[in-house]
């Protein structure tokens, strides 16, 4: 086990060398001139070359890879290019909104698919079956856009039922993240982009909890269950859910990653101030050290979960082995 | 050069011809005309801009010249022109900022030889002369005479085309605000706004909002007008540009110059910084020889011609200039932020980082109208009524805040969750935000504005004929009427008629004729062929 442990924490390192490479010349390949933004060509040449060596862009590109490698060793992500704040600072306050919003949108999609699969499950090709089969399919290949519009046109900005966006009424920053959650005007701003976020992703624990449902219902054990007589739902629930549940634990790490990373369009359009918001704006914005930095947590977080995933696999089905070659069943 | 030879080079007195400069013009004799681009930024930039771009370029067409529109990222746009000078044509919006009241950047610094934005290689012998002489004239009528001289080279010329004077199109809430006071070039987003405005229910702040979110708050790395817009609420300057423009005694309770190259400043007893230190003349100086120091990008080059500057009393000082510099009262004095010296003495050793721009100035601590309360980057920033000011605000506060577009903003304000807009909303919004109950909008007059401008190294642009020419193509009428709804002027000259001490009145926009210019190209050689392709001079 422990053999397996490291082997599994070199290829992540190895891999968060890669992705850290990748987006390190990523960047620097993009279309357009990243000095434009914060510094104007119009300026004196004297002036510009001061700016960019304050931003350390007059040192060869391949002296701001090694200095960039080694500040992400020591943690020093940085400086934003565009308002001089510490990248880890700017990233870390940005991930704890998405995780919020990612947390309370995982939250609806996993409650509502596994409730939801097991029921259409149970009640096979009944209209409930069909039904939510249908809704679910509809929402996910409904982009985050297009679901997330519709309920601002309607909700917000014809019913005036909830407010157009952000986490807080403007001028009314919470001293912490506790006292936001003591908001009542932060629960009234999170009710959509969790609806966007909580229906775009619910097809697919959805369905898997359905199949995986299925598949347990056609066990023997379910049968000697009936036939000790045991009420309907300690069947559903204690035996075959449960059971059923596995393949789900699988996906929600994955879910995880996919959320965090698929949060752009729903934080822009709720002007939610989170990571996905960041990356676009520090992207745009050709700010490196911000956008290197939001890309990287987002690869380290994904990385991380699937790591974390593999491990508690094991624990979870007795089945599997881990060796030192990996998991088998 | 002898004063009668300088006049009669720029054809300031009888007797010199405006043209007798320009050089001999070689082109590949009757051959059509090649085929250009015009670049512009894409419609999520500016969405007006695109729009004028293919207007031009379809009446460039009626002329017999092809001509391609190349609707770009801005960023990349801006690359193409002032890095990489790879560049046909291009559309550029030039705002109305504070400091471009002076006539500095409007005439010298797009049309000098050696302008700092002059990346298009115009190059008028006269223009240089003249731009060279204003800067140093510190007489104000004796330099209006000068800028008068240059607008008009530069229109004869036609080495930039103004092509509309666009109003500051703002919008606010009636039934919430009261007493806003709108500023040339920057409408009722302005700072004689924030201080006088009174919000008539609620919690007496103001909610401005603005589609570009705020990127730095430190007044030495200060280049982006949207900074200088935010800063100047929590800093003090020295003097203001008021909402007419002229300028306004502010910290300094004057500012006097004995002799061209002398400049004394006195400044006012009492003021404080927010920290409750008092504002002396040991700041002021601190301030000048700090941002010298760490050659502080914006204002670098107005302090490379400070000699000395020397206390000279409790209030005052006196700085000596290596040579006259008349832009200094706008681009400098009405610009520069009072550093507190207590403060920014131990900066950028304290903030443990090498370099004072890399310093994020997370609390800032000025002496100005209001004072920093917090900045959420990207969202929004919140400042509240500093009461102890000489011009204290008559709101609670500010909070600007960033909407992620036009669009998004209008829907804010409609739905009064924001009560003025800071800079501008698309034309169209401000139509239709006329019609909600409680909202007002409008546009207010401004000094920028909506440049076709042409590289002179390259083709038939090389000659002012042509320029001329296609100078008359441009549809200005439709342009004004439907690109801007109607909320512009023609442009004529490269100074705005809302900067009115500066603008020469004698300078029209242009017809905008495709007759008048087949006329000009047929007077200056230029013919057709058979298919109605132009063709160059013979």
């Amino acid at each position: 086990m422990a053999d397996y442990i490291l082997r599994r924490l070199i290829y992540m390192l190895i891999t968060l060398f890669a992705v850290a490479s990748i987006l390190f010349l990523m960047f620097r390949m993009l279309p357009g001139d990243a000095t434009l933004q914060v510094i104007s060509p119009a300026m004196d040449e004297a002036v510009q070359q001061r700016m960019k060596a304050a931003f350390g862009l007059d040192k060869p590109l391949l002296q701001q890879y090694f200095i960039y490698l080694k500040n992400l060793v020591t943690m020093e992500w940085g400086r934003s290019f565009v308002t001089a704040q510490e990248v880890t600072a700017i990233v870390s306050y940005r991930f704890w909104n998405t995780l919020l919003l990612m947390v309370s949108g995982l939250c609806m999609t996993l409650t509502l698919g596994i409730g939801l699969g097991i029921i259409m499950a149970w009640k096979r090709n009944s209209p409930l079956d069909i039904g939510g089969t249908v809704v679910g399919l509809i929402f996910q290949a409904a982009p985050p856009f297009i679901t997330g519009l519709l309920l601002l046109m309607t909700l917000s900005y014809r019913l005036g039922l909830f407010p157009t966006g952000g986490m807080y009424p403007a001028g009314a920053r919470p001293d912490s993240i506790f006292g936001l959650l003591l908001m009542p005007a932060f629960w009234e701003r999170i009710v959509l982009p969790t609806f966007t976020v909580g229906m775009y992703y619910l097809a697919t624990p959805l369905l898997v909890m359905r199949d995986s449902m299925l598949e347990v219902l056609g066990s023997d054990y379910i049968e000697l269950a009936r036939a000790k007589g045991l009420k309907s739902s300690v069947i559903m629930f204690r035996h075959a859910a449960r059971n059923a549940l596995l393949g789900v634990v699988t996906l929600a790490s994955i879910l995880v990653g996919f959320a965090v990373g698929g949060q752009v369009v729903v934080e822009s359009l709720f002007s939610w101030p989170g990571m996905g918001q960041l990356m676009v704006e520090s992207a745009a914005s050709h700010d490196y050290p911000v956008a290197q930095g939001t890309f990287l947590m987002l690869a380290i977080l994904v990385i991380g979960l699937n790591f974390i995933t593999d491990i508690l696999y094991s624990y979870l089905d007795p089945r599997i082995k881990v060796s030192a070659e990996g998991i088998s069943r | 050069m002898k004063r009668r030879e300088f006049l009669q080079r720029t054809g300031m007195i009888a007797g010199a011809s405006a043209f007798s400069f320009l050089p001999k013009f070689s082109f590949a004799a009757g051959k059509t005309v090649e085929p250009m681009t015009l670049l512009t930024c894409n419609a999520s930039f500016d969405p007006v801009r695109p729009e004028m771009g293919r207007l031009i370029s379809q009446a460039c067409k009626k002329i017999g010249w092809n001509v391609t529109l190349a609707a770009e990222d801005y960023n990349m746009g801006i690359g193409k022109v002032f890095k990489e000078k790879d560049f046909d044509m291009f559309i550029v919006r030039w705002t109305g900022r504070a400091n471009r009241i002076d006539p500095e950047t409007f005439t010298a610094m797009m049309h000098h030889r050696d302008g700092t934005y002059n990346k298009w290689g115009y190059d008028n012998s006269s223009v240089n002369d003249l731009c060279d002489a204003q800067r140093v004239e510190m007489d104000p009528d004796k330099r209006r005479t000068m800028v008068h001289k240059i607008q008009e080279l530069i229109y004869q010329d036609a080495a930039s085309s103004p092509i509309v004077y666009p109003s500051m199109t703002n919008a606010y809430r009636e039934d919430r605000l009261t007493g806003l006071v709108p500023q040339v070039g920057e409408g009722i987003g302005s700072l004689w706004s924030d201080l006088n405005v009174s919000v008539k229910k609620g919690d007496g702040y103001i909610r401005t909002g603005q589609t570009s979110p705020l990127k730095n708050l430190n007044p030495v790395s200060v280049t982006d007008s949207n900074e200088f817009k935010e800063l100047r609420m929590i800093y003090d300057r020295l003097i203001q540009v008021g909402p007419d423009g002229s300028l306004k005694p502010w910290a300094a309770s004057s500012i006097k110059s004995p002799d061209s190259k002398t400049v004394d400043i006195t400044i006012r007893e009492g003021m404080k910084f927010h920290d409750g230190m008092p504002v002396t003349i040991e700041d002021i100086k601190f301030t000048f020889d700090y941002q010298k120091k760490w050659k502080a990008p914006f204002f670098t080059s107005s302090l490379e011609k400070f000699e000395s500057i020397k206390i000279t009393g409790k209030n005052s000082l006196r700085i000596k200039l290596t040579e006259p510099h008349a832009p200094l009262m706008i681009n400098f004095f009405a610009q520069i932020f009072i550093l507190p010296k207590h403060i920014w003495k131990d900066i950028p050793d304290k903030a443990k980082v090498a370099d004072v721009l890399n310093f994020a100035n997370e609390k800032p601590i000025g002496s100005g109208p209001f004072k920093f309360e917090y900045w959420d980057r990207g969202k929004e920033i919140k400042v509240a009524a500093n009461k102890d000011h000489f011009h204290a605000p008559k709101c609670a506060g500010i909070i600007r805040i960033a909407y992620g577009s036009h669009d998004a903003m209008a829907a804010a304000i409609e739905a009064g969750e924001c009560d003025r807009t800071r800079y501008i909303l698309k034309p169209a919004l401000v139509q239709d935000l006329n019609k909600v109950k409680g909202v007002v909008g409008k546009g207010f007059p401004s000094h920028g504005w909506y440049g076709f401008m042409f590289n002179h190294l390259r083709g038939p642009l090389k000659d002012p004929v042509f320029r001329k020419a296609i100078d008359h193509v441009v549809p200005r009428d439709i342009i004004k009427a439907v690109v801007m709804a109607g909320f512009a002027e023609k442009g004529g000259s490269v100074i705005a008629p809302a900067n009115e001490f500066w603008h020469n009145s004698k300078l029209p926009a242009r017809k905008s004729s495709i007759k008048k210019a087949r006329e000009v190209l047929s007077a200056g050689g230029y013919s057709w062929d058979d298919n109605g392709t132009l063709l160059y001079p013979s």
